[in-house]
């Protein structure tokens, strides 16, 4: 194809992303400074009293602290858990890796919504966990409408993108190398966090970071597992949104966690660097 | 290398591992086939009458139709925008690659939740309505969709053996023959992958679609989580049965057509 036409091919996708992607993110930052009012969606007057309510407000911060404690925690357990699975994915023999991957995936392809349908009939006050307690003689657990349904929730729908994202540096991981570590004395534990962890640590960072914006932006599991007991910023933005009609704070609260989070991720991506090359 | 006891261990945490990741979309499948209203042990018997009243069921039908219809255009729309700009990161992007590659990938990078809000008041801003509505929701669904079928068609067409084209040039086709005889054979199995990503990625969408559906019939998602706030309805254990069929044949699809394997994030 010649010249200037080649270009043509990326002419939808653009005129889509800028049109919609780019310009509705940068108008949100716009309309964040503007006055909300109780007869129109907003008017045209600058303020920044939008950011000031939030960060004058104790409840908020509770709130923004809690939703960064369960992103946290999340993706802490769903490394632990996942790590073990994509370590036997990536050594597994090749003929049955098409298999235990379509495992791993399925779970991704059916919607957040029935899965966590699915925690709901095992979780419940009456579900089939607590109908087993009982059937034993035992008091039934709170599962659900609490922190740790949502976690139970949280860890079960990240687990997948987890062990997508480090499977891949584990299989990069020349075996002979643990092998040289091992017949060098070295244990099992102190082979893993010696060699294979170092070795497989792109694949943990980008998993981490991608596990923890997941968490604390999803709306679903805290909303259905949290059972209104569990707020989160996520449910207070869209309560701020569409059930205050208050788009102007709605979008500055939206940003100013978007900030936030990039403050976590700064920090975290510091306290690794400084982990791997301690004294600088 | 880890020694054979340690390979036990590791085999037997994988396998509960997996049993946890199945256990909840298992227990929707039995909910579904079960005969009583309640989910319990023993199982009261199988029974196809939730099937019954899901078919039965005209809201949540009206709103099946509504998703099955929403995802056929947004799939359409996602897979020719995604495979012109796939190949375009691919053979002409030059130095701009990456910034245009991140800039393609960034709908599905950022909450669904904020390009949901944004989407709403922008809509609102250029005088879409109070948004609300299926050409809102088609806009919102191609956005997030078109990622997928970028990623999964450039990473075919980086192994593509170019001379091919330049023989069918050579030979005097022009360039959308040879697209349409030699680029598109060779390439249709990660296009046709990336079209199932997409249709089941805005079948299944519910960030956006909580946002920008008006009053009236909503997508089966949104319409799912209005009843499950207040009901555990086996009648929506149907409608997630659906959802895992839909799920389990994308996987045995993709898997014929490029291999698993190729979806690694890392």
């Amino acid at each position: 194809m010649a010249g200037a036409a080649r270009h043509l091919l990326l002419a939808p996708a653009a005129v889509l992303l800028l049109g919609f992607f780019v310009l509705p993110y940068l108008n949100m930052l716009v309309i964040s400074v503007m006055t909300p009012s109780p007869t129109a969606a907003y008017l045209h007057v600058f303020t920044l009293r939008n950011y000031a309510a939030i960060v004058g407000d104790a409840f908020t911060w509770g709130v923004i602290w809690h939703t960064i404690q369960i992103g946290v925690l999340t993706t802490a357990i769903a490394l632990a858990v996942s790590y073990p699975l994509a370590y036997h994915l990536a050594r597994a023999p090749r003929r049955r890796k098409g298999l235990l991957m379509a495992l791993v995936i399925s779970p991704l392809l059916v919607g957040v919504l029935i899965r966590t349908y699915g925690w709901m009939i095992l979780l419940q006050d009456t579900g089939l966990i607590n109908q087993a307690r009982a059937a034993l003689g035992l008091r039934p657990l709170a599962l659900m409408y609490n922190d740790l349904g949502v976690l139970i929730g949280l860890v079960h729908v990240f687990i997948p993108f987890m062990v997508l994202a480090i499977t891949g540096p584990i299989q990069g991981i020349d075996p002979e190398l643990e092998l040289a570590a091992r017949s060098l004395g070295a244990g099992f534990w102190r082979t893993f966090w010696r060699v294979t962890f170092p070795l497989s640590m792109p694949g943990v960072v980008a998993g981490t970071i991608l596990v923890f914006v997941l968490t604390i932006s999803s709306y679903v599991i805290p909303s259905l597992l949290g059972g209104f007991k569990v707020l989160t910023v996520p449910i207070l933005v869209i309560r701020t949104i569409t059930e205050l009609f208050n788009w102007p704070g709605g979008s500055a609260f939206a940003i100013l966690f978007f900030v936030i989070t990039i403050a976590v991720l700064w920090a975290y991506l510091r306290a690794l660097g400084r982990a791997a090359h301690p004294g600088s | 290398m880890v020694r054979s006891a340690e390979r036990r261990w590791l085999a037997l945490a994988a396998v509960l591992l997996y049993l946890f990741l199945l256990a909840p979309v298992a227990i929707v499948v039995l909910a579904a086939l079960n005969a009583g209203a309640y989910l319990r042990f023993p199982p009261d018997g199988l029974s196809d009458r939730w099937f019954v009243t899901f078919v039965h069921n005209r809201t949540l039908m009206r709103s099946f139709r509504y998703s099955v219809e929403l995802a056929a255009i947004a799939t359409v729309a996602a897979t020719v925008i995604g495979t012109m700009t796939s190949l375009w990161l691919v053979r002409f992007s030059g130095r701009f690659r990456t910034a245009m590659r991140l800039l393609m990938i960034a709908p599905i990078a950022v909450p669904g939740i904020l390009t949901g809000i944004a989407l709403l008041i922008y809509f609102y801003a250029i005088g879409w309505g109070k948004a609300g509505g299926l050409p809102q929701l088609v806009v919102g669904h191609t956005l997030i969709c078109i990622p997928y079928v970028v990623l999964i068609v450039s990473a075919v067409l980086v192994r593509f053996d170019r001379s091919l084209e330049e023989a069918a040039r050579n030979l005097g086709a022009d360039p959308f023959t040879t697209f349409r005889r030699v680029t598109l054979p060779l390439i249709k199995g990660a296009v046709i992958a990336g079209a199932i990503f997409a249709f089941v990625t805005s079948y299944d969408e519910f960030n956006i679609s909580l946002l920008l559906s008006g009053v009236g019939t909503v997508p089966l998602p949104i319409e799912l989580f209005d009843y499950l706030r207040f009901s555990f309805d086996p009648t929506l254990a149907v409608a997630g049965t659906i959802s895992i069929a839909m799920a389990v044949a994308v996987v045995l699809i993709t898997e014929r057509l490029i291999g698993l394997e190729a979806l690694y994030l890392g």
